[in-house]
């Protein structure tokens, strides 16, 4: 197995400190050791910050250029190559812009709920693996903390719609609540049907066994695809944009946040939206990996090849959301919880009775039960 | 049923029977299918090439978009012409400008205005002056033109970063006359009862004022008899000239009217 980013990040800093010292990098004493530790965190999560807000930038350029094709027209074309920096451009204006809050808000809340917003969502991007290498903080049950911190978003929507003073937030922040009720349970329930399948809540050891067995998603078709419409619903994307729904609410719940506060809330959507691209990508399509068999196993031999891959599947991943977003009218909350309730709560039973017959028919290797 | 919608929508003309609409499409397959599907295919018809331009890089007059792009008339655009009566860039022609203000006197936005132009043998006359800032492309100040000389050609880039390139001067619209763009079509013909200037005798004072400031030179000013005044009548103190206005080569600028001191000059339908 190839080096992890923080052997590579420990490797920097060690020499680093040890350069400084005077000392073998090898053998670090004391406090010297500590601090190398330390600036190898340091480094790691500053390389796994860079590569996601780049990743961030490119992904909403990708979203631009999709949907202006979808609807007959270019997308950004000016700034950059075919338009790839007009998003460094917006985000540098609004971060030029005065903050401020409206003056019967609670700042407060006001100002405490884009950043936890924000923060929550980019802790998120700490622990998945991007590739084998390419995790910043591996946990054992990284899925199950996943979806616990991706779940918290909800709250502090609701805080800031609060504290905003305004009717049109709060309705947002209240669809943002009434929303979790729908599609929280078919999310963790088509999760399991995975967890099921895999035995473990390990991001990194479902990838490996996904390359070793075959991608979850061909025997768990359903469950990829309830799991997608719930995330779709999780990210609060179209057709799911009940929070935000420009058509009826202003800007939806953050209607009153202006200047770097709503480039802080505009760039956590699609952290979000990254992160549940993420999500369908390590459960149901392998991750970083790529079938092996026939001749196929050279598309996966080069140096950061898994990285290219997850990147890769995952932009097809958003370029489906994008599709929908494109095809699919809003939903009104109570269809939501039609969809959730009557339509994806039996299917995502259904999904999880199918795993259990597959592995009681023996997954991978199957065989009738002898029952 | 007592009203069937035959029955009760009068606004179909006799024979033509009202159906109703089609349900819209319900259903997994109708909500999602279709509306996946269409877009679908709207993607890949674009992947190519998308309806829209790249503007400042293509223009819909590039020899690329010959016969592409069908306008309103059905005409498809040619090579070098937007449309045939596109009101863009103003072009002026000074040598025939006769200084009339019917340009500036029409113009709702008021950007025009007449400025002091050297023309040959040292003297200067007024011709138009246009704020693009201002201007509207109504086109109202060529028509208004009595002699042809204001007209809209297709040019449309006008775009500037300064505020004072934005006004043209009349030099520079008889640049742009002079580089031969489509221009609209001149109409010079004018309606058949067309009001014409009157004179109200008693109020004259046979000043000249209306003769020296017509461009046209349209108006003479024509010995009158000097009465035999009555017994203990004073006769008014005046010049005994008063003006006569060639009716075909009056232009309706109304120049007299607004020079006349004695406001004995006014608009009336011809005797």
């Amino acid at each position: 197995m190839s080096a992890t980013l923080y052997d590579v990040a420990y490797w920097i800093s060690s020499h680093l400190l040890g350069a400084l010292g005077g000392l073998p990098a090898s053998s670090l004493p004391g406090a010297w050791g500590v601090g190398a530790t330390a600036l190898a965190w340091l480094i790691t999560a500053a390389v796994v910050f860079a590569a996601s807000l780049v990743n961030i930038l490119v992904l909403i350029w990708w979203e631009r250029k999709l949907l202006g094709r979808f609807m007959d027209r270019r997308g950004a074309m000016h700034v950059g190559f075919a338009g790839l920096l007009q998003n460094l451009a917006d985000g540098l204006k609004l971060f030029r812009k005065q903050v401020f809050s409206p003056r019967e808000a609670d700042p407060l809340g006001y100002y405490l709920a884009p950043t936890a917003y924000l923060i929550t969502s980019i802790v998120l991007l700490g622990f998945l693996p991007v590739s084998a290498g390419f995790v910043a903080g591996a946990v054992p049950l990284s899925l199950l903390l996943a979806l616990a911190i991706f779940s918290f978003a909800p709250l502090f929507i609701f805080v800031g719609s609060w504290s905003s003073n305004n009717k049109y937030s709060l309705i947002g922040g209240m669809r943002t609540a009434a929303q979790m009720v729908a599609y929280e349970i078919p999310l963790l329930l088509s999760v399991v049907s995975v967890v099921i399948l895999s035995g473990s809540f390990d991001l990194g050891t479902i990838v490996q066994d996904q390359a070793r067995d075959g991608w979850y998603g061909a025997p768990l078709i359903l469950g990829l695809i309830v799991f997608s419409v719930a995330i779709l619903a999780e990210i609060e994307r179209i057709p799911f944009d009940l929070p935000e729904a420009e058509a009826e609410l202003v800007e939806g719940w953050n209607t009153e946040y202006g200047g770097i506060l709503f480039a802080m809330t505009m760039m956590t959507d699609y952290i979000r939206s990254l992160v549940g691209s993420y999500l369908v990508v390590l459960l149901f399509l392998g991750g970083w990996t790529l079938p092996t068999w026939g001749g196929l196993g050279i598309l996966s031999s080069f140096p950061l090849s898994g990285i290219l891959w997850f990147q890769v599947k995952t932009y097809i991943v958003f370029g489906v959301f994008v599709w929908v977003r494109a095809a699919l009218p809003r939903v009104r909350t109570d269809q939501l919880l039609q969809i959730g309730w009557r339509r994806m709560l039996p299917l995502s039973l259904l999904n999880i009775a199918i795993a259990a017959g597959w592995v009681l028919a023996g997954w991978p290797h199957l065989t009738w039960p002898s029952v | 049923m007592a009203s069937s919608p035959e029955t009760t929508s009068p606004a179909l003309p006799p024979g033509v029977k009202k159906t109703a609409p089609a349900p819209p499409p319900s259903g997994l397959h109708g909500i999602v299918a279709i509306p996946m599907i269409t877009a679908a295919k709207q993607f890949t018809r674009s992947l190519w090439r998308p309806s829209t331009i790249v503007y400042p890089y293509e223009r819909l007059e590039d020899p690329s978009f010959r016969g592409r792009v069908a306008v309103a008339s059905g005409r498809p655009i040619g090579v070098g012409e937007v449309w045939d009566n596109y009101r863009g860039v103003h072009a002026l022609n000074i040598t025939t400008c006769i200084s009339c203000n019917l340009c500036a006197f029409s113009c709702p936005d008021t950007c025009i205005e007449m400025v002091s132009v050297p023309t040959e043998g040292g003297k200067t006359k007024r011709c138009p002056q246009i704020d693009y800032g201002k201007c509207s492309f109504c086109g109202f100040c060529s028509d208004a033109c009595p002699e042809g000389c204001l007209t809209m050609t297709t040019n449309y880039t006008l775009t500037t970063s300064r505020r004072p390139e934005m006004v043209y001067s009349p030099q520079r619209m008889y640049s742009i006359y002079h580089s031969k763009l489509p221009m609209n079509p001149i109409r010079l013909e004018r309606p058949e009862n067309e009001d014409c200037i009157l004179l109200d005798q008693d109020l004259c004072i046979g000043c000249n004022a209306c003769a020296r400031d017509c461009p046209t030179q349209c108006i003479t000013m024509i010995d009158i008899p000097k009465p035999e005044p009555a017994p203990g009548q004073k006769l008014p103190k005046r010049i005994w000239k008063e003006p006569s206005v060639n009716d075909a080569d009056c232009v309706r600028c109304g120049t007299c009217i607004s020079v006349c001191p004695k406001e004995c000059l006014y608009w009336g339908a011809r005797p």
